[in-house]
């Protein structure tokens, strides 16, 4: 079956639009229904594997839950001092949450108001993985986290075996709100996960965001669309896992809607067997004195295929913006691939952007000099790993570590 | 702010070749179909595997369609309304120099190429193309002692047809691209080099390209082959009158490089680049390539680029041989409405491969200024490297740059590096050269310079200060 | 070397001027006459650098009133590049690193504009070479650093021989060395303050601007004078410096409570 009939057949497949998401299923369906799915025509989906691409459109949308009978995976004990979401098939999200002082859910009319904005707003054309979750999504998380908030959040995403999940979640970040999020993706065998978050930074937020993304099972493929919307003075960074996926997109979607704000991202994706994982982001400058450091870095073995896509837009009202970029890959096998394309799109003259972008192999005088000191070459080759992952590993706050993935990344490749 | 403002007097300059060369031209009918190619051979006398091969080539370019993948609007070609050939009225071309038109001599003397005995330039041999033809060669006859051929593609396809058999078309296949399809079914004229084993070229080696017709679309086609340990130095320079039309340049320029040989490329773009609401200009769409078919074989491009409205142009490397090299330099200034989209492909195949990538591209008034590029390391070519730096400068904050490096490793045991930056003319650079007394035109001028003079280093010689004058000459102008 | 009648090269009067809308100085004045060495002493902020540059024409600085005269002639409307040929040189306390810019060329395209100002021949670079390499000897600088881009990859010390380099080319009328001294271990403070003497001629003057006496043990001012929240608020002779060693900053606080007092 070509790719536009199985796109019909799904659409097809789909239950009746119905509930708040109604006019968010109807944008996303019209428009699956209008541009199908993307070939390697596309810019932004050349590298893609189309097979794996198309397992998001066979597996069956976990809609109304109560007839899956779940089985989740272990979840690591929550931090007494961070309130844990875990969205789960067996309910609507919102309810299990337990109402803290400094976390409200979004009336109607906020959730009107705002939702669907910020991803429309990065103006990306035949926008796939977003219209994949609009048209399926049939509940949402939207979240005020308000200034008084004094703890810290983690939201935790469980795939289910032979089933496909979309989740929507909204979060408004009131003005002055100081918010550390670890988000949690969790794969399962057999299973698609789709993810659209959008987060509309106030001015004056300091916004931390650590997102562990572990596919941990076969065939267990996750898109993520991140849209963020800063406004002035606010802060936001953002650390990023992706590892163990067969396949994985991440498309982090930054906007600095006034300029004056900061923005630290640091990304790190590790690939083995045949797996394929995809980072492309995008940051757009929409005033002056904007402030990026991106940092994407990639470990790809075996069989794999890694992808980094970075586009940044200075326009021209985004004068004395200062962004740096960079892409550091490390290739460790023959039949292994990196793609990399760092973009900079500048119309402002005032500016200070720099990027970069390096595909090189664990050093072999590093590794020399450990070998030499009696150290062997497996525990010499997880030493220097480590020392590579370190850089966006330890911006992580202590309560990943629970999640133990850095002696995964470190064991997955270094068999 | 007034001192942008004045930089961007100061970089927009009216075009000093704009004139037209009042000449009796000889014109084939508008149009393209393959009875037109038919003639155009025909009229070149071309052997019938040359007739094929343009022939295939339309076939091919029939099916294909016209690109818009880099993001550039531009209003479409009616190929129907081109004409493929035109030349000045003459016979043929002409044993001696005495014999050419005079108005033509004139021509390239206005342009500062003279190609009479008395007059012409000491060191380099000189190909000049008017249209559709080859006007003159100069000093064949003392290359021709060492065993290198150079003289217009028409000369060599009728003299060495087995060179030509044997090379055209392997470098740049006839479906590589829109372009270079519609350029191998109706090229009209172009340089050959031809350099035998062991020798290295005693001097420059150097095109002139003048397209002098409005309405004639021109379709250069350069063929450089260095045989093994030998090596050259090639440049071709080009302009055209103004026409408010936007007239299309689409060549093709194949380079091979056998075992040790070493080719060297330089080209000095100064095509009408249109008024300054955009109107008219050439269409410079042109694929350039060059293979590294032996071992230890290198070739460098560098390209200074300043005219044309719109740039199409990505001259690569393909390094097939072990322990080649291939080189990059470009610079590539844009004013008013110009859209230059220029980069270069490196393609690693065999072992120890070596590239360089080094681009600077200034970008002023409401121009777009891109660097698109890739480089690709394939699963054999193991210890290879590729080093890429891509500098901008914005003058203005209307004027746009880009860049787009794609970079494509499948071999571990590789290096690639990227870097690039943004930067304006400083302030305090400004003001440290005016304080010692350097008006703030020839500061500018010198900072540009500056900017541009790891480029300028690996031009030849010859043209190094050429190509300085010519960006001085855009630079040029009153201080407002 | 100072006699009463003197030209007078350089006078500033009632200064005001400010930079990115804050205003720096207010009221400045000095007469600078042939053959004078003058020191501008005082605190980071006092306003001695700005000084500096608003005799050059620093695009970044606004005058708001008061004037600046050189021999007789209103130079507030000049641009920097027509200061400099008539002979207001700035020895810069930053140099600006200029990559890809050639020295030599920098140095050569300089000294023609002003030689072209006093109406002498423009140099080849044949004869520019010769020139340059004799006025080496005065900073003791190597050759090779003519082969460099402008001050790129330079010490501090090299670059602010490179300064009194151009400074011996240029041949001014006046030489304004803003803080020449800051950054240099002893040898090349004294190699630097050679090099500022051998080039003090009788028809020339030197303003030294500069935090500490120890450029002034090399180089014996005619005038120190001291700038305090934007104006010269004491002028003395060499005396005042050594006082000012000796006692610090502090007794200008003193210096100006008691103006205030007297106000």
């Amino acid at each position: 079956m070509n790719s536009s009939a199985i796109c019909e057949e799904w659409l097809s497949s789909l239950p009746p639009m119905q509930g708040y998401l109604k006019k968010e299923q109807s944008i996303g369906r019209q428009s699956l229904f209008e541009h199908g799915m993307p070939s390697n025509k596309d810019e932004a989906w050349r590298l893609c594997n189309f097979n794996r691409l198309n397992s998001f459109l066979s597996l069956p949308i976990v809609i109304n839950n109560k007839n899956v009978s779940s089985k989740l995976k272990y979840i690591p004990e929550k931090d007494k001092d961070r309130e844990r979401i875990i969205i789960d098939p067996n309910g609507n999200p919102a309810k299990n949450i337990i109402p803290t002082n400094g976390i409200e859910q979004l009336n109607d009319r906020e959730i009107e108001e705002n939702l669907g904005k910020i991803v429309k707003s990065t103006n990306v054309k035949n926008d796939l993985s977003v219209s994949l979750n609009q048209a399926s999504s049939s509940e949402l998380l939207a979240l005020k986290v308000k200034s008084n908030m004094k703890e810290s959040l983690e939201i935790v995403i469980p795939s289910i075996e032979g089933n496909s999940i979309s989740t929507r979640i909204f979060l408004l970040i009131e003005e002055g709100a100081k918010l550390d999020l670890l988000q949690v993706f969790l794969g399962n065998t057999n299973s698609t996960q789709n993810h659209l978050i959008e987060i509309k930074v106030e001015s004056n937020v300091e916004l931390t965001h650590g997102l562990i993304s572990l596919g941990e099972e076969k065939k267990s493929s996750s898109i993520c669309t991140l849209a963020v919307q800063q406004s002035a003075n606010s802060k936001y960074s953002l650390n990023s896992i992706h590892h163990g996926w067969d396949y994985a997109r991440f498309e982090p979607r930054i906007i600095q809607k006034e300029g004056d704000a900061s923005t630290n991202i640091k990304g790190l994706q590790v690939t083995k067997s045949k797996e394929q994982i995809a980072t492309h982001s995008q940051i757009r400058f929409e005033g002056p004195n904007g402030k990026l450091d991106q940092l994407q870095k990639a470990v790809a073995s075996e069989y794999s295929h890694s992808i980094f896509n970075g586009s940044i837009e200075v326009p021209q009202k985004a004068q004395k913006t200062e962004a740096a970029q960079l892409s550091r890959n490390l290739l460790l096998s023959k039949r292994a691939k990196i793609d990399t394309k760092p973009e900079l799109e500048i119309v402002a003259d005032d500016v200070r952007c720099t990027h970069g972008a390096t595909v090189s192999q664990l050093q072999d005088e590093e590794l020399f000099y450990l070998l030499s000191r009696g150290i062997d070459n497996k525990h010499a080759n997880s030493l220097l790993l480590q020392g590579y992952y370190d850089e966006v590993v330890s911006d992580f706050p202590q309560s990943a570590w629970k999640w133990n993935f850095i002696e995964k990344l470190i064991k997955d490749i270094n068999k | 702010m007034t001192q942008t403002n004045t930089v961007e007097e100061i970089v927009s300059q009216p075009y000093k070749y704009g004139f037209i060369t009042d000449i009796e031209t000889e014109k084939i009918p508008k149009g393209l179909n393959a009875d037109v190619i038919r003639l155009i051979s025909a009229k070149k006398n071309e052997p019938e595997f040359l007739l094929k091969f343009r022939l295939r080539a339309y076939e091919q370019w029939l099916k294909m369609n016209e690109p818009d993948w880099s993001g550039l609007t531009y209003s479409k070609v009616d190929y129907q309304d081109l004409v493929y050939y035109a030349a000045p009225k003459q016979d043929v071309k002409k044993k001696s120099l005495d014999e050419v038109d005079p108005k033509l001599l004139e021509t390239f003397d206005k342009l500062g190429i003279p190609l009479s005995e008395q007059k012409r330039l000491t060191n380099v041999a000189v190909d000049a193309v008017f249209d559709s033809v080859s006007i003159a060669t100069t000093y064949k006859e003392k290359l021709a002692e060492y065993g290198v051929i150079f003289c217009s593609i028409s000369e060599a396809i009728s003299e060495y047809p087995h060179l030509i058999e044997k090379y055209m078309g392997t470098v740049v296949p006839i479906n590589d691209n829109f372009f270079a399809a519609l350029n191998s079914a109706v090229f009209s004229d172009g340089s050959f080099v031809y350099i035998p084993k062991g020798v290295e070229c005693p001097m420059e080696l150097s095109s002139y390209f003048r397209i002098n017709s409005g309405d004639t679309g021109q379709f250069e086609r350069t063929l450089i082959i260095a045989e093994e340990s030998s090596s050259v130095s090639y440049l071709e320079g080009c302009t055209a009158p103004m026409f408010d039309t936007n007239t299309l340049h689409a060549a093709v320029v194949e380079l091979v490089a056998l075992d040790n040989a070493s080719i060297k490329y330089s080209t000095v773009q100064n095509w009408y680049a249109g008024n300054e609401e955009g109107v008219g200009g050439i269409y410079n769409f042109v694929t350039k390539r060059g293979e590294c078919r032996g071992k230890k074989s290198k070739i460098s491009w560098s390209q200074v680029e300043t005219g044309s409205a719109i740039t199409w142009k990505y001259p690569s490397c393909v390094l097939q041989g072990d322990n080649s090299i291939g080189e990059f330099y470009s610079i590539a200034l844009t004013n008013n409405h110009q859209k230059a989209d220029t980069g270069t492909k490196m393609i690693h195949i065999g072992k120890n491969t070596k590239s360089k990538i080094v681009s600077k591209g200034i970008s002023a008034g409401k121009s777009k200024n891109s660097y698109r590029g890739l480089v690709s390391i394939s699963s054999n070519a193991e210890g290879s490297r590729n080093y890429s730096q891509c500098d901008s400068m914005l003058i203005g904050d209307k004027a746009s740059a880009n860049t787009y490096p794609y970079i494509q490793s499948k071999q571990p045991q590789s290096n690639i590096e990227h870097e690039a930056s943004t930067c304006r003319i400083s302030e305090d650079q400004l003001f440290y050269l005016q304080s010692r007394g350097i008006d703030f035109e020839e500061s500018v001028s010198m900072l540009i310079s500056g900017f541009c003079t790891d480029v300028f280093n690996e031009l030849p010689m010859e043209f190094a200060s050429e190509a300085d004058k010519l960006l001085a000459l855009k630079l040029e102008g009153s201080v407002g | 070397m100072i006699s009463s009648t003197s030209e007078t090269i350089l006078l500033i009067q009632d200064l005001h001027a400010s930079v990115e809308d804050q205003q720096i100085l207010h009221g400045v004045n000095l007469i600078v006459k042939e053959g004078e060495i003058h020191a501008i002493m005082g605190r980071n902020g006092s306003g001695k650098s700005t000084l500096s540059k608003v005799i050059a024409g620093h695009p970044s600085y606004n005058v708001l009133s008061g004037s600046i005269q050189f021999k007789g002639t209103n130079i507030l409307e000049l641009a920097p590049e027509e200061r400099a040929r008539i002979g207001i040189f700035l020895g810069f306390q930053y140099p600006v690193e200029i990559p890809g810019v050639s020295n030599l060329e920098f140095l050569r395209v300089a000294t023609n504009a002003r030689r072209k100002e006093l109406l002498k021949s423009e140099l080849d670079t044949f004869e520019f070479e010769d020139l340059v390499k004799e006025r080496l000897k005065i900073v003791e600088m190597d050759p090779a650093f003519l082969e460099r881009s402008v001050n790129e990859g330079f010490s501090g010390g090299e670059k602010k021989r490179n300064e009194i380099l151009q400074m011996a080319l240029l041949e001014p009328a006046i030489s304004i060395l803003d803080e020449t001294d800051s950054g240099l271990d002893i040898d090349a403070l004294r190699i630097v303050a050679s090099g500022i003497n051998k080039l003090s001629k009788p028809n020339s003057a030197t303003i030294l601007i500069t935090h500490y006496q120890r450029l002034l043990n090399e180089i014996t001012p005619d005038f120190v004078h001291i700038m305090a929240d934007g104006q010269i608020i004491k002028t003395g002779n060499k005396d005042l410096a050594v006082e000012l060693e000796k006692s610090g900053y502090d007794f200008i606080d003193k210096n100006t409570e008691d103006k205030e007092i007297a106000k």
